[in-house]
């Protein structure tokens, strides 16, 4: 949770402290500078889904343009939700080439990933957090499947340090049903007050340190400043959080695939897990990278087992045998999306669909993981109210930026963007 | 001047070159009138055509670039323009600049540069606060808190890289998640640096013999892979006998558990019964024998040592899940019985398996969709070689030692400590008849220990008064502390250190000598100082040139400077990538599994580096030298004479030999390859960066990569043809495809291959992989490893290139000095650091740049403690006018 936006002049400790610890939740959309964004009215969710080493392009790209596409084979298992999806083509992020070194701008668009001194930027879902993350308990869920926790994530602060990706969902499911003892509440309140004040001391004793310092290394302390502030920050608003009681948990508790093998099942695990957030209102960003490039030998629909890691099996250098598992597995993806999808249909909110007040959005950072080719991505949207049915395609050899669609996607999410990344406007094409 | 210009924005090249003598001539004249003045024009004479006046190629504009060398980022960019041009790769079409211009433009920008450089480090020092990174942070708190086996680096993000390393001042930042993790980590470390309860906890006591050393009746593998024997032959049981045998109280000693199969996944090697109830560290003794299984199920022994070790796990079942480390240590299993013992690290709840090395690792699968099957690799000539163990017996956790754990010294000093009532979530409680007083006396205490350098009056305050806060709102004394303990440890006094400054006598002085040392100890051991080295810094002695080679020397020869091996290679050598792609199965099954060959692999070039340094070699041993560093895996790889044993040692090549140095090893090989295909572009790119210090520049962006063809129908030389025959591409690749064809002749994993491997073409090989399963690959097109230098040389092989690099010994070496300045200061070599490491190496040329001469060269160097560089030679140019 990232409130570095509030500028309220007051302490913002003084005036928390003096109203009690315990807050209902309107209290702090009145302090926030942006708090007009999802206040009335039923809230517009987002969840970014990106499998690091995508699709195989052929049989995922339709035939012909707009309404009137033909399929592909991998479509062809979404044709159900064709009203509710757009397929986009001739999507990149331009100066982002490299790659898998690229897998972790997906959502920054950060140039340049694989040059020396290479410095990643906020993502997408974090950006959208500075502006609607306080309305929930938890302001973005960052999860991954099988994920090299330490390496990858779709998440990143705006000074560019990895959020860690969240790769089980019994853990998951702990955040965001299960509420401890009395004991266990009250130790995690000492523990924020706690906390609390050896950030006051870290600060105090940073800034007599910047005092007599050069400047260059007073520009460090000021970003361990900052960061102090950013903690102090989340601290406020995770103690208002405490006070709140968790919702019900509406299934059980899950358990974890642990079996790196079955990266499918736990990509499914991990999907019913977002929904479940999703359907709570937990939170209302989500991110979900499926690292396909840690997954070694993996289980395919029919329970047999690939005969490689998907890394190498994905450079296929047209073998006919590992062509033939990779489709299988990108069908195995587009049925656990449409399932997702399913379910987000069939949910009522109010009197429309969850499907309708959730952004969908599913691709990767690689066009052609065969030969690393980061142009071309594979893109698609579903949900979130926009224009669906269509195939919006752009030119093969001179690509559009990826941004573009994120840029749509803030406006969508009632966050008043101009830009983001390396975008040149909103994407054409999917409505108002 | 301004006639010249329009002159050449109309002109052609012809005409610009005319102007360029004739502007060399001009500015020649008026070399002392202002010497920004002359090199903006010394420069936009050379340059303007391409990259001024409404032209930027290649993304330079002079124009909006400016000449404001202040800024760092202009700088930046006048090197590389200083850099290209010296290099001669600028012009384009060298006869441009004539070489007298060319001499003269390059020395204006060097001493333009030498002192704008140079007042930049005068200003803002050479190198901001860096931040510690994650293993420097674990160690320091290991040793802070005297707790050598601390766990708490993955709590922290993984640093970025910068400059090849993970030590850079300029990437290591600080973030919300970075602090927030480096609390969490340092809260995690006090706590554990108490004891677990009030008095030492007797520790518990695990021991199997015969049926009971094997969790199972058998293991993937079935029969050949595992089986209990008696007399030298297997024995055989139903499943219920077995059962009774483990839980009878009699177990009959001569039984033995005989192992044929390594560890890899997947696979159930633990002993019956045994799971850590604690976390921490615990003994193991065993008695084992290495043996030779035959046909027929019989054992005998074995003629050669085999290696084994353990692994840290969850029982789980037989997939690799969750945390898998191998522990204690590699031993090396004789044919005689003998006792061996080790110490491991468990978490509660973890047990431990037997991992015997380089052994096969039989996999069902379900070939074409049918049940699972598999076949036991063939039995190599004079048996199958195993490990039989007799007896186990694992004890812990081990109380520490002594008693209080000088953890808790650390931390409380001398005061007495009781168990914690139930339910707190400390173990123990401190007892205290002051706790005020006790709380500002220990933390001073504690901040000793815990910050280098000494603190400044006040500095210490922040951390009192949270103490004091938290025991005047009730907190008790023991979490107060505890609290206040963390903080520091948190605090910018640990987290960060400083570059030395001033220790010629300007100001800071007294702590510029803990700087210092600090700089040395984070470099070769990648932790703070120890205490002889803190008091060379608190007497002032380090600041002599003798002394700091003196300490330099010390602590290259301890064990710990291991740990600045293993970082160094680590980001060096791509070491930590070694494992990053699992070999192709069907192009080499000979490598499938095959985890002890990558071990064995980065032993051997963590060997060499270690060599390089502490035998003093020559650095042209990089490239070639007569001898590797082999244990008993690598021998078999590199087709030696058979080693025994699993430490690798010095072995003298046989003459003629392609291995020797480190361009040829197998590790550099293995990072440089995909596990399918290797890439003539990718490693000659690697070896001319890392080992040479010329790293190319990067691909055009239209450029499509190349899809290399397994089919084994069109080699990668073939498909690499452009390269080659068109200019553009030729002006970048030449120098360094050729390297990358020499280096054809190792496969992925570093070995020897005449011939490429396909699948469809070529002649047919087949077998039984060491995973049991059929193979059947091709051998297609010869390897062609021959090519040509930028400079016109050619070479026939890898031999023949090696002896031609040899002669860029110098380069080499001052790429190394490179290499350790960014590692060690945390900032890259800048422009005004460069004529000291001439100096440097100037010293060194005479024994062939010896690389422990070259180390203690940059130890007492002025870059490293800290001097401002010695100021710059004025540049020969005409008389200064008066």
């Amino acid at each position: 949770m990232n409130l570095h936006a509030w500028t309220a002049p007051l302490s913002r400790r003084r005036v928390l402290r003096g109203a009690g610890v315990s807050l209902a939740l309107p209290w702090l959309e009145a302090l926030s500078a942006r708090a007009s964004v999802g206040a009335a009215g039923p809230p517009m969710r987002a969840i970014f889904i990106s499998n690091n080493l995508g699709v195989l392009p052929k049989p995922f790209f339709p035939e012909g343009t707009g309404a009137d596409y033909t399929p592909s084979s991998l479509l062809e298992r979404l044709t159900a939700h064709r009203a509710d999806l757009t397929v986009v083509s001739g999507l990149s992020h331009p100066n982002v080439r490299g790659g898998h070194s690229t897998e972790n701008c997906f959502l920054t668009a950060a140039r340049n990933p694989t040059a020396s001194g290479f410095r990643n930027t906020i993502s997408l879902d974090q950006f959208a957090a500075e502006r609607i993350g306080h309305l929930t308990r938890f302001a973005t869920l960052n999860l991954g499947v099988n994920i090299d926790r330490g390496n990858r994530s779709l998440a990143w602060t705006r000074d560019g340090s990895l959020i860690p990706a969240e790769d089980r969902p019994s853990r998951l499911f702990e955040r965001l049903f299960v509420e401890g003892t009395a004991a266990e509440v009250a130790a995690r309140r000492r523990r924020l007050r706690e906390r609390e004040s050896i950030l006051d001391a870290l600060a105090a004793d940073a800034r007599r340190l910047e005092a007599r310092v050069s400047a260059a290394d007073r520009r460090r302390l000021e970003q361990y400043l900052t960061s102090v502030r950013e903690l102090e920050d989340r601290l406020q608003v995770a103690g208002a959080w405490e006070a709140r009681p968790r919702p019900e948990a509406p299934a059980a508790r899950p358990a974890d695939v642990t079996d790196r093998a079955r990266l499918f099942e736990g990509f499914e695990a991990m999907l019913a897990m977002a929904r479940l957030a999703l359907e709570t209102d937990s939170t209302r960003l989500v991110t979900l990278m499926v690292d396909a490039f840690a997954t070694p030998a993996f289980r395919l629909a029919d329970a047999r087992t690939t005969t490689d890691g998907y890394h190498n099996l994905s450079h296929h250098g047209q073998s006919a045998e590992k062509l033939a598992q990779l489709e299988q597995a990108d069908r195995w993806q587009m049925d656990l999306l449409g399932a997702f999808l399913t379910a987000l249909a069939d949910r009522r909110e109010g009197d429309g669909r969850l499907l309708d007040r959730t952004i969908v959005l599913y691709g990767s950072n690689l066009g052609d993981a065969n030969t690393h080719d980061n142009t071309n991505l594979p893109i698609l949207l579903a949900g979130g109210g926009f224009r669906h049915g269509s195939h919006l395609a752009h030119p093969h050899d001179d690509n559009r930026p990826l941004s573009n669609l994120f840029v749509s996607i803030l406006r969508r999410l009632g966050i008043e963007a101009d830009a983001f990344g390396s975008s040149t406007g909103p994407l054409a094409g999917l409505g108002p | 001047m301004d006639t010249a210009h329009d002159e050449r924005r109309g002109g052609s090249i012809q005409a610009g070159r005319a102007v360029v003598g004739m502007l060399v001539a001009l500015t020649a004249c008026a070399a002392r009138a202002d010497p920004a003045a002359t090199l903006a024009g010394l420069v936009r004479s050379a340059c303007g055509a391409c990259h001024a006046g409404g032209a930027a190629e290649g993304g330079l504009d002079l124009d909006a670039l400016g000449l404001d060398l202040a800024d760092a980022a202009v700088r930046d960019r006048f090197v590389l323009m200083h850099d290209r041009v010296a290099g001669r790769q600028m012009p384009p079409d060298e006869s441009d600049l004539a070489p007298a211009a060319r001499a003269h433009l390059v020395e204006a920008l060097s001493a333009a540069l030498v002192t704008a450089d140079a007042e930049a480090i005068r200003v803002e020092g050479r190198v901001p606060l860096r931040r510690l990174n994650r293993a420097e942070y674990q160690e320091t708190l290991r040793d802070v808190l005297a707790l050598p086996t601390l766990d708490v680096a993955d709590r922290l993000p993984e640093d970025l890289v910068r400059d090849g390393f993970n030590k850079s001042a300029e990437g290591l930042d600080v973030s919300r998640i970075q602090l927030d993790a480096t609390l969490d980590a340092a809260e995690a470390a006090v706590t554990q640096a108490l004891p677990p309860g009030a008095s030492p906890q007797a520790p518990d006591h695990y021991g199997a013999f015969a049926t009971r050393l094997f969790a199972e009746g058998q293991t993937f593998g079935e029969r050949e892979a595992m089986f209990f024997a008696k007399d030298g032959a297997a024995l055989s049981f139903t499943g219920p006998q077995l059962a009774a045998l483990r839980a009878s109280l009699v177990q009959d000693p001569a039984i033995e558990c005989c192992i044929f199969r390594s560890a890899y996944w997947p696979y159930y090697g633990y002993p019956a019964g045994f799971i850590a109830r604690r976390g921490g560290v615990y003994r193991v003794r065993f008695r084992a024998r290495a043996v030779l299984q035959q046909p027929g199920f019989t054992i005998g022994p074995a003629d050669q040592p085999v290696p084994m070790t353990f692994r840290a796990r969850r029982r789980s079942g037989p997939d690799v899940s969750g945390d898998v480390r191998a522990v204690g240590g590699i031993f090396d299993i004789l044919p005689e019985p003998r006792d061996f013992e080790t110490t491991v690290l468990l978490h509660a709840d973890q047990t431990i398996e037997y991992s015997v090395l380089g052994l096969p690792v039989p996999l069902a699968r379900n070939v074409a969709g049918g049940p699972p099957t598999y076949r036991y690799p063939p039995f190599p000539e004079g048996g199958q070689p195993g490990v039989a163990i007799q007896s186990l017996e694992i004890t812990g956790p081990l109380p520490p030692d002594p008693w209080p754990p000088a953890s808790y010294q650390a931390l409380f000093g001398t005061l007495t400590f009781r168990a914690a009532p139930s339910g707190d979530p400390l173990p123990v409680e401190v007892a205290t008849s002051d706790p005020v007083t006790d709380a500002r006396r220990l933390l001073a205490g504690f901040a000793d220990r815990a910050v280098i350098a000494p603190l400044n009056a006040g500095d210490l305050a922040p951390y009192e008064r949270l103490v004091g806060d938290a025991l005047a709102a009730g907190v008790p004394f023991t979490r107060a502390l505890l609290t206040g303990q963390a903080a520091l440890l948190a605090s910018p006094h640990v987290v960060y250190l400083r570059e030395p400054r001033g220790l010629d006598g300007t100001a800071g002085g007294g702590r510029s000598m803990f700087d210092l040392a600090a700089r040395l100890s984070y470099w070769l051991w990648g932790t703070r100082p120890d205490d002889v080295l803190l008091a060379r810094a608190r007497d002032g002695s380090l600041a002599g040139g003798a002394t700091l080679a003196a300490e330099a020397d010390r602590l290259v020869a301890d064990p710990r400077f291991e740990r600045f091996i293993e970082a160094f290679t680590d980001y060096w050598l791509d070491l930590r990538h070694v494992r990053r792609d699992e070999p192709d199965v069907r192009l080499h099954p000979e490598y499938r599994f095959d985890d002890y060959l990558a071990e064995s692999m980065a032993l051997e070039s963590r060997a060499f580096v270690t060599s390089l340094i502490r035998d003093n070699l020559p650095a042209r041993s990089i490239v070639e030298a007569d001898f590797v560093h082999a244990n008993d895996r690598l021998a078999r790889h590199y087709g030696l004479p058979p080693l025994a044993g699993h430490a690798v040692r010095r072995v003298p090549l046989p003459p003629g030999s392609p291995r020797g140095g480190l361009l040829t090893q197998a590790a550099i090989q293995r990072v440089t390859a995909n596990g399918t295909t290797t890439s003539p572009v990718v490693r000659g790119a690697w070896v001319m960066a890392r080992l040479l210090g010329q790293t190319p520049p990067k691909p055009p962006a239209s450029v499509p990569a190349v899809e290399p063809d397994i089919r084994g129908a069109t080699s990668i030389r073939d498909l690499l043809a452009r390269h080659a025959a068109d200019a553009s591409c030729a002006s970048c690749h030449a120098r360094f495809d050729p390297v990358g064809f020499a280096l054809e002749s190792f496969d992925i994993c570093g070995g020897w291959r005449d011939r490429y491997r396909g699948l469809e073409e070529g002649d047919l090989v087949t077998g039984i992989d060491r995973a049991g399963h059929d193979y059947a690959y091709r051998l297609a097109a010869p390897v062609d490893p021959s090519g040509r230098l930028p400079d016109g040389r050619a070479f026939t092989d890898i031999r023949a290139l090696k002896a031609l690099l040899v002669a860029e010994e110098r380069q080499i070496a001052r790429n190394l000095l490179h290499q350790f300045t960014a590692y060690a200061t945390g900032a890259p070599v800048r422009f005004a650091d460069r004529a000291e490491l001439e100096s440097i190496l100037d010293a060194t040329a005479g024994d062939g740049y010896r690389v422990g001469d070259l180390l203690r060269g940059l130890v007492t160097s002025r870059l490293f403690r800290g001097l401002p560089p010695a100021p710059a030679p004025t540049p020969s140019a005409p008389e200064p006018t008066p």
